[in-house]
């Protein structure tokens, strides 16, 4: 999932771009010893691979009208290794910002984090582990099940997480993480099927290509995959009945904690040490800062009073703005269509 | 004058155990127009990429007089410019400019001379307004002239093409045949299209299941209609 | 395919085509920053701000259809995450516009904030990216730092996106031909991995290709091109008129609530 500009306060949207940045930079120093001359297509056009691939997607089961398609990461990652597989997804994140417009400018440091060097290097860390020691068809099976389920959910998990160290939450915390855990769960264990799916049907037709991750058979075998359905059904089935039990008034736990601040500001537990700091960084360095502190944010005019001066302030932006946009327009057209005239 | 191609057998075979190419002998006289012809999986390919050092076999390989080695590659191909089949894999780079620059600048030519370069090499091939176009906003045919254009401006003395008459219109292989006739340098060029390699070749070589089975001027031997239908050829039409 | 060809309209000709890349890349940068730090419940300020972006993208004949259309095609997860904020804020607050006073919500006023931004934003990556070729953005990038090995993965990436999104078109049609009623999952799954690995293989080959057409125009690892980027007057023309125009707006239009 593309954070948006909108989920980001700047200091935050800047750190997590200091931190990809410096991540990136250390990851090109670091391959461009192993990094071959050959090596420069390939990886650019696995990057053009990862986005034809989700132009094919397939129905999922027991949800009439859906459809999932790969996202790649740790396919990627499997094969090309980490480092080469981040750099490849990086790219792919910055050209979907840029160019596709997911995920907007301000947000690019918190996608690349979450959706390239997270899943790329927790994927092959978990596919290592599981996979090592000698080959075994299963090992391999439950390794990239596991790899893509942790590292989708890993990558979902750090979308509240940067909203709520924003501040900009409106929605609660947790209800925020949980829906994003439990959609990428889906995401992540189809990610999971079709990456053994690929991987066994390279391993098939160019056993050349998987030599070093694949060392021997996989198959996506029916059993297998009935098996992986019934494990994530209980777990997901588990997860709700817990939640659901435990926590009488539902997801909104967060909200009950804090009877004391109706704000919807103090739904993010405010005395966070973290998010006071992040909060004082904001005030800051935010251009407005008695707007966006949260402390004062609305507390005082919310009060359900305006004064009527402000409101026809805001009146006569909005309407200048809009003569001022149709202006412009309408000189544009009158300059073109001259022009066409002389031409 | 050196040969511009000479092969004295060469042999060789994919990893995979195919057998391409199985002892080649072929000389070719710098400024040759010469086809190579063949049925599809003849080893046409495979022969182009053994003459840029692509592929190594058994067997000798000397491009302009220079027996090729992993020491004098970069001579070797600052000497004969490859163009592949798919001008897709030719043109790799975001601009059409920058894909004709490629090769000079690797040649560590000064950035003028590149540009004077590149400028001649649109010229001749007739994108000269282009350079500035992305090659996924060409068309077919101006893409097989941009990757042409990749290979002149590197100025070598052998040119070796690739099925250049793929999915082109009769006008522009018209005008891709009259771009070639008026190159200077060697061409070695394979197709499948007889009436194509007619209207260009002055040399012949007809290669069939990796082997040499013919070889002279182009008309003797594209006339041969018993040779062309045994090896899943034509007999070009007759059009002069 | 909506996106086969979304930078068309950087291959056309304007002034603000003309200008560096570097210095638009900056200005939408700072631009969106300064419009994302906006205090959460200014909507009727981001129409000020509209105005740069919209100007932009008029001034460089970008048809605005095309702009609001490619906004609300990549707008769907902001969509939900606005809506979703007058469920969890009902504050009521009542706002006045103009002649109108509203009794409405604080989630509500989030709500449109957020759609505010998002429109303002978008506009303005729309603008930069439709006026600039992505190649001149590339060797901008560039020079603002960007590391050269991400680059050269990025011009690739480029070029060969829409190769590659042919090449899987083909092969779903050549699916949607053949299927003829639905299947069970794993078959399902089995057919899509068998045109996923069959589009990686022929990604594996074409780079293989690439990089003979590279090693034959001579290609010894060092990467060469020739930028053309140069800031011109115009450029720091540009520059000021943007600084001025968000300078202008930040201090002369208060943030106000709606
Ligand atoms: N990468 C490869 N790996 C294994 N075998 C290959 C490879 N490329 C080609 N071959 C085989 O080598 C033989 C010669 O192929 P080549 O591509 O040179 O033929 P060609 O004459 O160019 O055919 P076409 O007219 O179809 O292009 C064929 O049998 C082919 O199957
Ligand atoms: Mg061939």
């Amino acid at each position: 999932m593309h954070m948006a500009n909108e989920l980001l306060s700047v200091p935050v949207a800047a750190g997590s771009a200091a931190i990809a940045a410096a991540g990136l930079g250390f990851i090109c120093r670091k391959v461009r010893q192993i990094i071959t001359a050959e090596k420069l297509a390939l990886m650019g056009i696995l990057g053009a691979f990862v986005f034809a691939a989700q132009m094919v997607n397939f129905q999922l089961p027991a949800m009439p009208g859906t459809s999932g398609h790969m996202v790649g990461a740790v396919l990627l990652a499997i094969i090309l290794g980490p480092h080469m597989g981040a750099i490849v997804i990086s790219s792919v994140v910055i050209i979907q910002c840029l160019i596709f417009q997911d995920g907007g400018l301000l947000a690019l440091g918190c996608n690349i984090i979450n959706i390239a060097l997270v899943p790329s290097y927790l994927g092959y860390f978990l596919y290592r582990t599981v996979t090592a020691g000698p080959f075994n068809s299963l090992r391999a099976y439950v390794g990239a099940v596991l790899a893509c389920v942790i590292a989708m959910q890993g990558s979902a998990a750090l979308v509240p997480v940067q909203a709520a160290l924003s501040g900009v939450l409106a929605v609660p915390f947790t209800t925020f993480l949980i829906t994003m855990l439990g959609v990428h769960l889906l995401v992540g264990l189809v990610e999971g099927l079709i990456t053994v799916a690929v991987l066994g049907y390279l391993q098939q037709v160019r056993p050349d290509i998987v030599v070093n991750s694949l060392p021997g058979k996989v198959r996506l075998s029916k059993k297998a995959v009935l098996a992986t359905l019934v494990i994530f059904t209980i777990v997901i089935g588990a997860g709700i009945s817990l939640l659901a039990s435990d926590k009488p008034d539902g997801l909104e736990w967060s909200y009950a904690e804090r009877p004391d601040q109706p704000d919807f500001e103090g739904i993010i537990s405010n005395d966070s040490p973290t998010i006071a700091a992040a909060d004082k960084l904001q005030a800051r360095y935010s251009l407005l800062p008695d707007y966006s502190l949260r402390s004062s944010v609305i507390g005082d005019t919310a009060e359900n009073h305006v004064e009527a001066s402000a409101g026809w302030t805001s009146f006569a932006g909005v309407v200048g703005s809009a003569a001022t946009m149709v202006l412009i327009w309408l000189i544009a057209r009158v300059l073109r269509k001259k022009e066409r005239l002389q031409a | 004058m050196p040969k511009a191609i000479e092969i004295e057998n060469f042999t060789y075979k994919y990893p995979d155990g195919t057998s391409a190419l199985s002892d080649i002998t072929l000389s070719i006289e710098a400024g040759a127009r010469l086809v190579l012809i063949g049925p599809n999986g003849a080893g046409k390919s495979t022969l182009l990429l053994a003459m840029a050092g692509f592929v190594k076999g058994t067997g000798k390989v000397l491009v302009d007089g220079l027996e090729i080695n992993r020491g004098n590659l970069k001579k070797i191909r600052s000497r004969l410019g490859c163009c592949l089949e798919n001008p897709d894999d030719q043109l790799f780079m975001p601009t059409l400019f920058d894909d004709v620059a490629f090769g000079p600048l690797n040649m560590g030519l000064e950035a003028e001379q590149v540009k004077a370069r590149v400028a001649e090499a649109l010229q001749t091939v007739g994108l000269a307004e282009l350079g500035d176009k992305a090659p996924h906003h060409l068309s077919a045919g101006q893409k097989r002239a941009a990757a042409i254009a990749t290979i002149i401006s590197m100025s070598p003395k052998i040119i070796t093409l690739d099925e250049p008459d793929g999915s082109l219109d009769p006008r522009n292989r018209d005008n891709l045949v009259k771009l070639l006739k008026d190159l200077p340098q060697t061409l070695i060029i394979a197709t499948c299209n007889m009436n194509f390699a007619a209207a260009l070749a002055d040399r012949a070589v007809l290669l069939d299941k990796g082997r040499i089975i013919a070889g002279g001027d182009a008309k003797e031997i594209m006339s041969d209609s018993k040779l062309m239908a045994e090896h899943g050829l034509e007999v070009p039409h007759k059009t002069e | 395919m909506h996106h086969a060809h979304i930078d068309k309209f950087a291959y056309q000709d304007s002034p603000v085509h003309r200008l560096d890349s570097r210095v638009k890349f900056i200005v939408v940068l700072v631009f969106t920053a300064l419009v994302i730090s906006l205090p959460r419940t200014s909507v009727s300020i981001l129409a000020c701000y509209a105005v740069g972006p919209f100007a932009i993208l008029v001034l460089a004949g970008i048809p605005l259809r095309f702009v609001f259309k490619h906004i609300l095609l990549v707008s769907p997860f902001v969509l939900i995450l606005a809506l979703s904020c007058p469920l969890y804020d009902k504050t009521p607050v009542s706002v006045a516009f103009g002649p109108f006073l509203w009794n409405t919500s604080v989630g509500w006023m989030r709500c449109f904030t957020i759609l505010g931004k998002f429109t303002v934003t978008m506009l303005a990556l729309i603008a930069l990216i439709s006026t600039t070729r992505f190649n001149d953005l590339l060797t901008g990038l560039q020079r603002l730092g960007l590391p050269r090995l991400l680059v050269i993965q990025l011009g690739f990436l480029y070029r060969y996106i829409f190769v590659l999104i042919d090449r899987a078109h083909r092969i779903l049609r050549a699916r949607a031909g053949r299927r003829l009623r639905r299947l069970k999952f794993r078959a399902e799954l089995q057919i899509a991995a068998s045109m996923l690995g069959s589009l990686f293989i022929r990604s594996i080959d074409a780079a293989e290709h690439i990089n003979i057409a590279m090693q034959a125009r001579g290609f010894d690892g060092n990467w060469r091109t020739l930028s053309k980027l140069q800031i011109r007057r115009c450029d720091l023309f540009f520059l000021l008129a943007a600084v001025v125009f968000m300078l202008g707006i930040y201090f002369f239009v208060k943030p106000i609530l709606l």
